[in-house]
Formats: C-alpha cells, structure tokens, sequence
C-alpha cells in the first residue's frame, strides 16, 4: 500500500518533535538572560483576592520606580486563593527554592520553619504605626515571621433599607437585638442573616465563625496547657446563638462552601445582615454586580456577654528561609507598606491599610466608610487561634458545628464531640 | 421514540445552555431569584474582560494547544510502536506489561505529584511547556497502548506473513503496511489523549508558575475567594471549549471507528 | 539499516529486536515517570513524613499508618460514600450510556449532530463544569431551583446540597452527566458491529422487539459492558474536582471520598505518610479491578 505522504507518517512525528523541543527551550534561555538584575520572587493571590502593586492595579508607578532604585526584578506569581495554599505545601515539601516572598492567611504557625523572622529588622516607624496585636497571628514559638498588610477582621454588614423597613433605625448592638432583627427581617423570601457554613476549615469556615461569638461570649479556645477550654457554658451559649440564628438564616447556609455564596445573597438584597471582611464594600458597591448600591452599612460585630469580639483575616506577607536575598525582601515588603501605596491599597482596590494612620486618613474614610467601623472593632479582642494544626483542628470543630446547625446534633453533643477530638489532635502536638 | 430524543438532546444540552446564557449575563442577574433574562441585563462585558490581556486567556489557549498536541504526538510515537509489539510480536510478560500499563493511569495525581515536582525542579523544568508535555505522558501513554493494542490485535494474522515474503523487515512492515491502515484508530486515540491534556488540572497547577498557564487554570482563575464573577468563569469556558468541540466535530467518524475496534476487541 | 544488518539471521532474531525497540521507549518512559513516584509513595506510607522541622521529615514507622487506616472512624466513613458513589455512578452511566446508544443507532437517532452533543459534557474542563453546577445548585439564587418552582414542582428553595445524602446525590448526577457520554459512545460503536442479518433473521422467526434485545443484543454487548463497567469504575474512584468545587466534603462529612479523603490529609493537613496510605489503598483496589479487567477479556481469542 502506498503511503499518501512522501514523509512516512513517522518521520513527520519526529521532526515535528524534535523541531518542537528545540523550540521549546527558548523560554529556559531567556529566563537565563533576565538573571542578570537581581530578582525577587512573589507568591500571592490573584485579585480581586488581596494581592500586591502591579499585580493588582494600584501603585503601578510607584512599583517600577523602587524596581529600578533597587536594581532588582520582581516577578509574581500568582495564583487563586484556594490554591494557595497546595501550592504552598507542595513547594516546601520538595525543599525547592522557588519563592522569596510568600503571602500566608493564617498558615504561618503551620509552615514557621520554613519562614525567616524579619520582624526585628522592620524600621521602628512603621511597626509602631501598626496595631500590636496584628502580630499575634505570624508568631510561633517566640519567633515573629510576618507583617499583616492589611486589616482584615468580620464586622457587621447590614442593609439598612430591609432594617429600617422592620422597624430598626440601627444595627442591632447585642446578641439580643441581633436575634430580634433577623427575625423581624425574615419574610417573603427574604432573610436576616446569611452566612456560609459549608466549609469547616480555616479562618472563614464554620468554626472559626463560632470563635467569633466564642470571644462574644468570654471563652476561648484553648488553655495555657494548649488542652481545649472551650467544651463549657461559654461555648455552648456561642454555639447556641448560631442555632438559634437558624430559623432566620437563609437554608442555604448550611451548603454554601465559599464566602462568595453568602455574599451574593446578601448583594441580591435578599439577606438583611452578614458577618463579612472588609473587602465585602467593593462588590457591594457595583452597580453591575450588586441590586444593593449605597443601602450597606458595616457596624461592630453584636455584643455577646463579653462584648464584642471577632477575627482577623491575617493576610500576611513573610520571607522564605530558603531566600537569597532576604535583606531585599524586606525593602520589598516596607514597600508595600509604605504609607501612600497603603493608600492607594485601600482606595483602588477596596483592602483596608494596616497602618493606623493610615486607617484614619479623611481620604480613605470618606473612600470606605466601613474603615471607620473595622479600626473601632480592632480595639476589641480578635484571636483567630492560629496553630500549625489549624486545618485539622478547625475540621474537626466545624464538621460538628455544622451538624448542630442542621439540627442533627445540639450545642452540648457537638461541643464535647469536638473536645475529644481536638484532644486527641493536640496530643500530637510536639 | 422521537420523545425519547427530544429527553436526550434537553438533558445533554440544559446545563449548556445555562453556561451560555450566563457568559452573557452581569452577575446582578445572576444572583436574582429567578435570574433576571430581560434584555437590559444582556451584555458583552463578560467576553471582553475575558478576551482582554489581564486574563491571560490566549496565552492559556496557545500553551494548552501546544501541549495537549506534543504530548499527543509524543504519546503515539511511543505508544504506537509499543502497543503494536504487544500485540502483534514474540514479547516475554505480554500480561503483565499489560497489566503494569494499564494500573499506571489508576495514579491519583496527589501520589505522584511531590517527586515529580521534586524532579522537575532540579532539572529546572519548573513552570515549562516541555515538562507538561513529559509529565501528561504518564497518563496518556497507557490509554494509546490500551486503544492502539486492542486495534493491531484485531488484524488480519496474514499480514506479516505475505509482508515477510517479499523482504520486508519488521521496522518497514510496520511503517508501510501497518500504520496506514490504522488511521481511525490512532486518531480515536490522539482525541482521547487530546481531550485528557487539555482538561487537566491538577498537576498543571502544580508544576507551572506564570508561563506555562494551561486553559483549565486559566479559567479557575476566575474564582476568587472573596469574590467570583460567574460569568466571566462561563465565558472563558465557553471559548476554550470552541477548539475541542471543533476537533471532535471534524473527527467525529473516525473517533467512533476507532474506538469500535481499540477497546473492544481485547 | 537493520534488515542489511541482520541479513541471513532475518527471520529468527529481527522480530525480537524490533520488538524490544518498539517497546523499550514507552516501558522507560512510564518507568521513569510513575515507577519512581510509585515507589516513593509506598516509601512514603511507611513514615510519619512532616513538615514540622522546617524540611520533609520521613521517620519509619512501618505499618503504622495502615493499621490507623483501620480504625479510623473518617476512613470508614470514606469508605462508605466511596462504595455508594462507585456503585451507583458505574450503575447509572452503563444505563444511560447503554440506553443512550440504543437511541441513536435506532433510525431516528442516526443524525451525526446528535454524537457532537453527546461529545459536549466530555469536552467541558472539569473546573468549569464544577462551578457551573455549583451555582446552577445554588439554594437561594440557582436556575435550578428557578425552574422547578415555575413548572410549579417545588413551593419553596431546596437546598440541594444541605444534607449529606441528597449531596452526594447530586453529585452522582453531575459526574453521571459528565461521564456518560465517553461509554456511550463505547457502547454505541459496539452497537454498530452487530451484524444487521441477525436481527432481520430473528424477525423473520417472529421475534419481538423485546426478544432481539435480550438474545442478540445484550449477549453481543457482554464484553463492551464488562470494559465500561471496569472502565467507569476506575475513574470514579478518582473524582475529585466536583467535590472541591461542590461541597468540600460537606455537609458533615457526607460527600467525602476516599480520594478526597486522602487529598484533605495529604494537602490540608500536611500528613503526607497517611495520605500515601490512603492514595496507595485506592491505587490497590483499582488494581485488583484491573485484573479482573484482564481476566475478563482472556476468553475473547483471535478471530
């Protein structure tokens, strides 16, 4: 049989393969040829999600001037949020140098070892326009190995039109008045609160929505001795605030696996409050986006028998041991916290500063009223109980919560349920 | 029977229709109950944020097409040879090189994704089109020997017979006389290579950085933690499916040839 | 080249050598990709691997993690929904793919328009597809919810993935959906082998619709349905896009597979010794289903 080609099938496979790899060992050599400057390496997440100048557009300018008045390249690599963090393990798991500087939310006592301390070499005037506590979350075992970049704890989100048409003329400030608000906005298809308690892990899942209103109502998570303090009164009446929210919440709650869910239903105008993180203004406020314009408001998180309380975000920037250049890095990162790019952070992108002077600049107020609100809220406690077993931990926590919350367990069962299982994980705790 | 077709074409189609309307929806009719169809929320803004450079999706497409397609290519120059010796010549362990090969694609890519990371990091192929190409290998390679083995066995035995008669050697019996005659089924088998590559993720997000950006990431690009536009999502999926579903459509009798006599005959 | 070479001792060793040239590039190639990474799992499992100290610490512990897989209460929970989500997609796709395929090798079907959209939930990235029904489950704002309610089916939303059951089930019909389409196909192309003059005999004869199904057809299709069951099977124990995207496992744990199960250990928990074990535990029962994949086939000889 005679071929239809003058090239057997075969040999055009092989030239087209070998023409191929020959071409594909281009990028490699320019790679090589952009080593001269030095580079630094970023990993952060893709925006809208907060992410760094030039990556995310704000401070662009300003960007590539300190690039060239540092003689360095800075190249990112991005990636989306819930990736990050396999990303992150797979890469430090290999013992690979690929990143210098690394953005964590929450995951600095989980990967400490792999991280440098820098803290002490950050001047003295930015760390004192920081709040203290921002620090709490990027320490583990005494070592310091990160800066929070930007204020990122739960406050209240409310629509002030489906409140006022209730009969509320403000927030509800108590656990109280929380209650009796979401009740009365519950009707038609509409209700008071909404909440995505789909996902039990990690600083936004189910459990640690509960330590919000653990704090509320004076507990806490663990003892001195690291053993669980929270399988008591304080605990329960937390836990049974949540169920008690129930019959007011949007079913869906118990499903919804991703901020993003609850959000949608609350800019559909169709939940009356939320506990959300600052960053909820932005799509709150686009017209193509959202049915809600200008009827959002942010207010303290509902006081429990302690007060108010919440969590923070911590979204951080660290240093890699493995980094070549840490010194750099570190000029990289009071970059990013440098007064005007933390405005422009804020005012551009919707991500609040971390600098208090910045948080109360008229500018930046009058761009995102819920500042206001955040900066007052961050003078009340925020421990989000950060471990290097938090995923572990807060899956066992939350996979019960979870349970209460669709009616299948009670706040007494499931508190004592996640005791033991929470004691068995911090036993392995080295 | 004609109700049991206009059911098949419904139930296929639904969700497809859905994904379409919404790549041409804002996302404040998306998130209405029931999502708002009137025209004023039609709009375009969708495809053009998706088609713009932030989103990076022609980049997706062209790394995707040119891995999808060396590996593919790769995976039937190996992979046609080998599955023609098991099927056709003397080899020692025929069943249990079947075997081997066949359990090598049942791999849950987290098994093999730290050492293969490890790998390709020091040889510095991090975040590179060829590592891909090499590393989708693993589970395309099987697949063809699978399709392609299944094919060559169920040929005529006399073939080689009548090629050694007139002088041919192995090498040139299968090149002239073999190959040409198996076109359904080396293509059905490049479709299915083809499709896998291109729709994996996994590993794509593991191994690549910012240039190596496949289509499949591309487009989980689109979901955010705090935020995820829905319609931006289904427009970069509407666009990066046009490639695929044009293959398909061109080979589309080929491939059910193929697949006829690559899989069933054992 | 090699026939000058080898020119009187042709016909006894050129076979061999060639044979072991066409076959040496792929058997490396899959050695050196999967061999090592194989093995390294299996290593892998008998360690307690952590990150702990700051690098991927590997000390022994022999059996360790597999006698915890045991005894542990996730794993058996894993285990279930695995059993149930296998058995009930590999049951629905050979249905519908089998059913599918009847339709469209029946003269009424025969439009090659109606194989593009069969070809339409296969060529989908799996990414999008997951958030597609993501939001098209979604129980305040989704379409299907939308839908139901206008034809009058449901009064109020349902939360389609509220509960741990009703979840996992809706899951099945996402993944059923999706996968459905490859085995039709499968199934439609050995449809079209069977010989025409069987059936117009068995008409001849009096056969009814019914009778020719169950003595030609299905008899005929026997092997084409033990692959695709073999087949199916294989892949759904590796779902995992569906779940991340869906229900991350949830409500309660309901929709956690063992592949899932081993992903969350491996990855949320940095435990990468028990997550070898649980992906090696998956790997083994794949395998020994292989081999049944194989036996199967042994009866069909040359023709």
């Amino acid at each position: 049989m005679k071929p239809l080609l003058p090239l057997s099938r075969r040999e055009l496979l092989k030239t087209a393969a070998a023409s191929s790899l020959a071409g594909l060992a281009w990028p490699v050599s320019s790679q090589q040829a952009m080593a001269q400057s030095k580079t630094l390496s970023v990993f952060a997440p893709r925006p809208p999600d907060p992410a760094p100048p030039g990556a995310a557009k704000f401070s662009e300018a300003a960007f590539a001037e300190w690039q060239k008045a540092n003689d360095s390249s800075v190249s990112y690599d991005l990636v989306p949020w819930p990736e990050l963090h396999d990303k992150m393990a797979t890469t430090f798991a290999s013992g690979e140098h690929v990143w210098d500087v690394v953005y964590m939310s929450g995951w600095v006592p989980e990967f400490a070892k792999f991280l440098t301390p820098f803290s002490a070499k950050l001047s003295k005037e930015l760390v004192d326009d920081l709040p203290k506590s921002s620090f709490a979350t990027v320490t583990w075992g005494g070592e310091t190995s990160g800066v929070v970049f930007t204020l990122s704890l739960l406050t209240l989100f409310h629509n002030t039109e489906l409140l006022q048409k209730a009969g509320f003329k403000e927030a509800p400030k108590t656990w109280d008045e929380l209650k009796a608000a979401a009740k009365e906005t519950t009707r038609d298809g509409q209700f008071g609160w909404v909440l995505n308690y789909g996902e039990p892990a990690g600083i936004g899942g189910t459990a640690s929505y509960w330590m919000c209103f653990l704090q509320q109502a004076g507990g806490k998570l663990y003892n001195d001795d690291a053993t669980p303090a929270f399988n008591n009164d304080a605990g329960r009446a937390a836990l049974q605030m949540m169920i008690d929210l129930m019959p007011y919440t949007d079913p869906g709650s118990i499903s919804y696996v991703g901020i993003n869910d609850a959000t949608n239903v609350m800019t559909a105008g169709k939940a009356a409050m939320m506990m959300n993180w600052p960053f909820m203004w932005k799509p709150a406020n686009d017209p193509a986006a959202s049915k809600i314009v200008g009827k959002l408001a942010g207010a303290l998180l509902p006081a429990g028998p302690a007060g108010t309380a919440s969590i923070d975000g911590t979204d951080a920037w660290t240093i890699t041991k493995t980094s070549k250049d840490p010194d750099l890095a570190i000029k990289l990162i009071e970059f990013y916290l440098d007064k005007e790019v933390q405005k422009r952070q804020a005012i551009d992108t919707g991500w609040l500063p971390i600098r208090l002077s910045i948080l109360s600049d008229p500018e930046v107020q009058s761009a995102l009223p819920n500042a206001a609100v955040v900066l007052e809220q961050a003078k009340h406690p925020y421990d989000s109980y950060v471990t290097p077993d938090y995923n572990e931990v807060t899956v066992a926590i939350g996979t019960e919560i979870n349970k209460a919350l669709a009616g299948k367990s009670n706040a007494k069962d499931a508190l004592a349920e996640a005791e033991s299982l929470v004691s068995a994980i911090v036993k392995k705790r080295s | 029977m004609v109700l049991a077709l206009a059911l098949f074409v419904l139930l296929t189609m639904a969700p497809f229709v859905w994904l379409l309307l919404s790549s041409f929806l804002e996302q404040k009719a998306l998130i209405s109950t029931p999502p708002d169809l009137s025209l004023a929320s039609f709009t375009l803004a969708n495809y053009r944020e998706v088609i713009s450079s932030a989103a990076q999706l022609a980049k997706g497409i062209r790394n995707s097409l040119i891995i999808s397609g060396f590996t593919t290519c790769l995976a039937l120059l190996l992979g046609a040879p080998a599955a023609y010796a098991l099927a056709r010549l003397n080899v020692k362990n025929k069943d249990l090189l079947l075997l081997l090969i066949l359990a090598a694609q049942m791999f849950p890519a987290i098994v093999i994704v730290i050492p293969l990371f490890i790998a390709a990091s020091k040889l510095g192929l991090i975040d590179t089109r060829t590592n891909l190409i090499l590393v989708y290998l693993s589970f395309n390679l099987p697949v063809v020997i699978w399709v392609l083995r299944g094919f060559f066995y169920s040929l005529p035995s006399g073939l080689e017979r009548a090629a050694r008669i007139d002088g041919a050697t192995t090498i040139q019996t299968f090149r002239w006389i073999i190959l040409p005659i198996s076109l359904p089924p080396l293509f059905a088998a490049a479709s299915f290579a083809f499709i896998e590559a291109w729709n994996e993720f996994f590993l794509a997000l593991i191994m690549t950085r910012q240039n190596a950006q496949t289509v499949p990431l591309v487009i989980s690009s689109f979901a955010g933690q705090y935020q995820t536009i829905f319609g931006q999502m289904m427009a970069a999926a509407a666009i990066s499916i046009a490639p695929i579903m044009l293959l398909t459509f061109l080979l589309r009798t080929t491939i059910l040839r193929g697949f006829a006599d690559g899989l069933l005959k054992g | 080249m090699l026939a000058a070479a080898h020119a009187g001792r042709r016909s006894i060793l050129q076979p061999q050598r060639a044979a072991q040239l066409f076959l040496l590039p792929s058997i490396v190639v899959l050695l050196l990709l999967l061999a090592i990474p194989v093995l390294y799992s299996i290593w892998l499992s008998l360690t307690d691997a952590n990150l702990s100290a700051g690098r991927l610490d590997t000390p022994f512990v022999g059996l360790e993690n597999y006698s915890n897989l045991l005894q542990d209460k996730a794993v058996h929970n894993a285990l279930l929904n695995t059993l149930y989500f296998t058995v009930v997609e590999v049951g629905g796709v050979l249905l519908l793919g089998l059913s599918t395929a009847l339709l469209l090798n029946h003269p009424l079907g025969r439009w090659s328009g109606f194989r593009v959209l069969l070809l339409l939930p296969w060529a989908i990235a799996p990414v999008a597809n997951a958030v597609l029904w993501k939001w098209i489950y979604h129980a305040n704002y989704g379409v299907l919810n939308a839908i139901l309610k206008s034809l009058g089916v449901i009064d109020s939303n349902v939360t389609w993935l509220g509960e741990p059951f009703r979840a996992l089930n809706m899951l099945l019909i996402v993944d059923i959906w999706k996968s459905t389409p490859f085995i039709a196909i499968l199934l439609l192309a050995a449809l079209q082998n069977i010989p025409r003059s069987l059936y117009r005999a068995a008409r001849m004869d009096g056969a009814s619709a019914w009778q020719s199904f169950r003595y030609i057809t299905l008899p005929s299709l026997k092997i084409p349905l033990a692959i695709a069951a073999i087949l199916q099977t294989i892949w759904s124990l590796r779902t995992f896009d569906l779940i991340f995207v869906l229900t991350k496992g949830g409500p309660a744990d309901g929709t956690v597979v063992m592949n899932f199960l081993a992903y969350r250990v491996t990855f949320n928990f940095l435990k990468f010794g028990y997550g070898a074990s649980i992906a090696n535990l998956i790997f083994l029962t794949s395998l020994l289903l292989a081999i049944a994949y194989m036996r199967l086939l042994k009866p069909v000889g040359r023709r």
